[in-house]
């Protein structure tokens, strides 16, 4: 055994005596471009969360040419794989890291404690450091405004979510939307199918067939990567809208809208201070306000009178005069979430672990 | 019939001779190669910087070879334990699921007792974790034995339950109280982390338990009793019955065997590089391991030099993605194309081609 080990190791010790030789090639100059680097788990496609991420790039790259370079990464498991790429992106250069996937979380906050030089961005995580901010879209500003829309149009009463995984950024999006139909149709039930997975089409396509059996005639498509669910609510004829980026072209009568991001404005600002050295790490929870969130595609059907409701309260989501997470809210076990009156803080949705009333499948426990 | 008719047999030869064993993984190596520098031209990519980046760089400093040696660890441990099963034509499909459920029990220590200390705790995690792996092999053992349900299937559908049981622990009783719903335990203590080998990397003491292991497996199937009979029930196994070897002592032996190593390498997983029960623990090691058993012949010393091979595959694509700006399907043509390649150098080592005319000059002279 130990033959073979001193072996390995003799001829690993030989390779590094090369590498030195070869160092001179990996040595950069100080006009060196900044190197960006965005790592994601799922393929970058045509729609959904890693093309919305990697679009937000592409202002980046017009506005500074060659003065960035910019890597992509799709296709990245969470766990130890990721970790050693991330690593080696940040050992060939790269400098600017955005870390598209909360299971990403540990192996970047690792990077950003060990080399302050480099700035990393990390999505839906809640670990906060001087060169590391996590994001998130408020999504629930978009999803409240598409429940007033979905109950407006609903005959069954009954609207169905086909979700990822039970975090906060998920769970209030469910919840807004949820509270956003009520306004409309105070009984509505709204029924989840947790998938655990950021990307499994053929499961996310059986659970929303599974809710439209069960009568759910619109289905909010939360987080998924692909038309799965879209193109199968087409198919059954029921209505259907997803986050991130629009998927109308693969449901041309029933897609009700698309919850959209742009996270251009926020890699701007982000890559902008630092270069100028001045970036400092702290929660980027973005929405309308921030032009991160926009619902589009709106679709026709979509009775006037609801659609000029859903404009006013846009607006006031807009001017920060209206949160959809604004108390009486009861939770789903009857026990009071929030306090008449009472707005909740951001902090506070951004680690939301319940539903509110009105959501009929309970949390996974 | 006369289009079938003119194409060429495969014949086994006789014997296959040494050079051609030897040269015949060089030049797969080659032939891939080639081949996939022709696909990196037509994709208007730099050849050379993608051969430096999946080929060379894995070897060119400590820090890549590390992770090499990181990624060969529970290769090794896992596709030793099946060659020993596979060699006995015990079909172990399932390590995936043991791999799982060792990383499930070595998980218990650091979730149930997160203040624990000592230098005892990570030794215990390992030894939990490849008895869990052994028990949940065990399940299709018991059932191949008592009712002769194919193990293939049902080890392989134990992997599906594995999983779940997983994602159910995350999800529920194991979830991390401090961790935002997010389905991962809490970080694991520092006794709880398999101590590193050499500082500044992430490489631990498991690969040297896994070579080890690996001089274990050889003295076993080479130089034992038992492992004679389980060689014997493989290549004949009326003969082995004759000679009053038990089948079902051979089927429980493998599947035990073949557990026991999946769950090590889980428990050095999720003590290694996770340090925190997720449900990325599985990425496919499992069934990985089944290619590296068979690259490497089924002998011990093949398998240690097949499992650094495939982990030099996996990383030096992944390299080639961060440098030289490879899509990840190209990565995987690289790998597929390495595998078929090599099996295909395989058969013809093992097999010769026979043109019709010369079948038929044959068939004419009795």
């Amino acid at each position: 055994m130990t033959n073979i080990t001193r072996r390995t190791l003799m001829k690993a010790a030989a390779a590094t005596g090369l590498a030195g030789a070869l160092g001179s090639r990996m040595a950069f100059a100080a006009d060196e471009p900044l190197g960006i680097a965005l790592v994601i788990p799922s393929p970058i496609g045509d729609v959904g969360w890693g093309h919305a991420l990697a679009a937000g790039l592409e202002p980046i790259k017009a506005a500074y040419g060659d003065k960035v370079k910019v890597t992509i990464l799709e296709n990245i498991p969470e766990g130890p794989d990721a970790d050693r790429i991330m690593n080696k992106t940040v050992a060939d250069g790269n400098k600017f890291l955005i870390a598209g996937s909360f299971g990403y979380q540990n192996g970047a906050l690792q990077i950003a404690r060990r080399d302050p030089s480099v700035t990393v961005l990390h999505a839906s995580g809640f670990q906060v450091a001087p060169n590391f901010s996590p994001f998130a879209a408020k999504y629930f500003q978009g999803t409240y405004l598409l429940g007033m829309a979905a109950a407006a149009l609903s005959k069954t009463g009954k609207l169905g979510s086909v979700s990822a995984f039970a975090i906060p950024e998920l769970i209030t999006s469910i919840n807004a939307f949820t509270l956003g139909a009520q306004t409309v149709n105070p009984n509505i039930e709204v029924s989840v199918v947790w998938v655990n997975s950021w990307f499994d089409p053929a499961t996310e396509q059986e659970a929303a067939k599974a809710l439209i059996a069960q009568n759910c005639d619109v289905i909010f498509s939360n987080a998924q990567d692909t038309p799965s669910v879209i193109s199968a609510c087409e198919e059954a004829g029921v209505y259907s809208f997803n986050l991130n980026s629009s998927m109308k072209k693969y449901a041309e009568k029933t897609y009700l809208g698309c919850v959209a991001t742009d996270w251009s404005p926020f890699f701007k600002a982000s890559v902008e201070d630092h270069l100028a050295g001045t970036f400092k790490g702290a929660n980027a929870f973005l929405g309308v306000a921030d032009k991160v969130v926009e619902v589009t595609d709106w679709n026709p059907a979509i009775p006037a009178e609801t659609m000029t409701k859903i404009k006013e309260l846009e607006a006031k989501i807009a001017d920060g005069s209206f949160s959809p997470f604004t108390g009486p809210l009861t939770k789903a076990d009857g026990s009071e979430g929030v306090a008449a009156g009472v707005t909740m803080a951001d902090a506070e949705i951004v680690a939301m672990d319940w539903h509110v009333k009105g959501v009929a499948t309970p949390l996974p426990k | 019939m006369s289009l079938f008719a003119s194409l060429p047999h495969l014949v086994r030869r006789q014997r296959a001779s040494l050079a051609a064993t030897l040269i015949a993984p060089p030049a797969a190596l080659a032939v891939a190669i080639v081949l996939n520098l022709i696909l990196y031209m037509i994709m208007g990519r730099d050849p050379l910087a993608v051969l430096h980046a999946m080929v060379l760089e894995p070897f060119l400093s400590w820090a890549s070879f590390s992770e090499v040696l990181l990624k060969t660890g529970p290769l090794l441990l896992i596709a030793q334990g099946l060659a020993i099963g596979f060699r006995a034509k015990v079909f172990n499909i399932g390590a995936e699921g043991q791999f799982i459920l060792g990383a499930i029990f070595a998980s218990a220590i650091p979730v149930w007792f997160p203040q624990a200390t000592g230098g005892w705790i990570w030794p215990v995690m390992l030894l939990l974790g490849a008895i869990g792996g052994a028990l949940w092999a065990s399940i299709t053992a018991f059932w191949r034995v008592r009712l002769n349900a194919n193990e293939i299937l049902v080890s392989l559908m134990l992997s599906l339950v594995a999983a779940q049981f997983l994602y159910y622990l995350l999800l529920g009783p194991w979830k991390d109280p401090a961790g935002f719903n997010f389905p991962q335990s809490v970080m694991f203590q520092y006794d709880a982390m398999v101590p590193t080998l050499i500082a500044g990397t992430r490489l631990n003491v498991s690969i040297l338990i896994a070579l080890a292991l690996s001089i274990v497996a050889w003295v076993f199937m080479e130089k034992s009793f038992m492992g004679y009979k389980l060689q014997v029930g493989g290549l004949a196994p009326r003969a082995a019955g004759y000679a009053g070897f038990k089948e079902s002592r051979a089927i429980w032996l493998s599947l035990l065997i073949g557990g026991f190593a999946a769950g090590l390498a889980g428990a050095a997983e999720v003590a290694g590089p996770l340090g925190q029960l997720q449900r990325s623990i599985s990425t496919g090691y499992g069934y990985a391991a089944i290619i590296v058993a068979y690259l490497g012949a089924l002998h011990p010393i093949g398998i240690i030099i097949s499992s650094v091979v495939m982990a030099v595959i996996y990383i030096g694509g992944d390299n080639a993605m961060v440098s030289a700006n490879l899509p990840i399907a190209a990565v995987r043509v690289f790998q597929g194309s390495l595998l078929l390649a090599y099996l295909i150098a395989v058969a013809f080592v093992r097999y010769r081609l026979e043109w019709p005319a010369q079948t038929s000059a044959k068939g004419s002279t009795p």
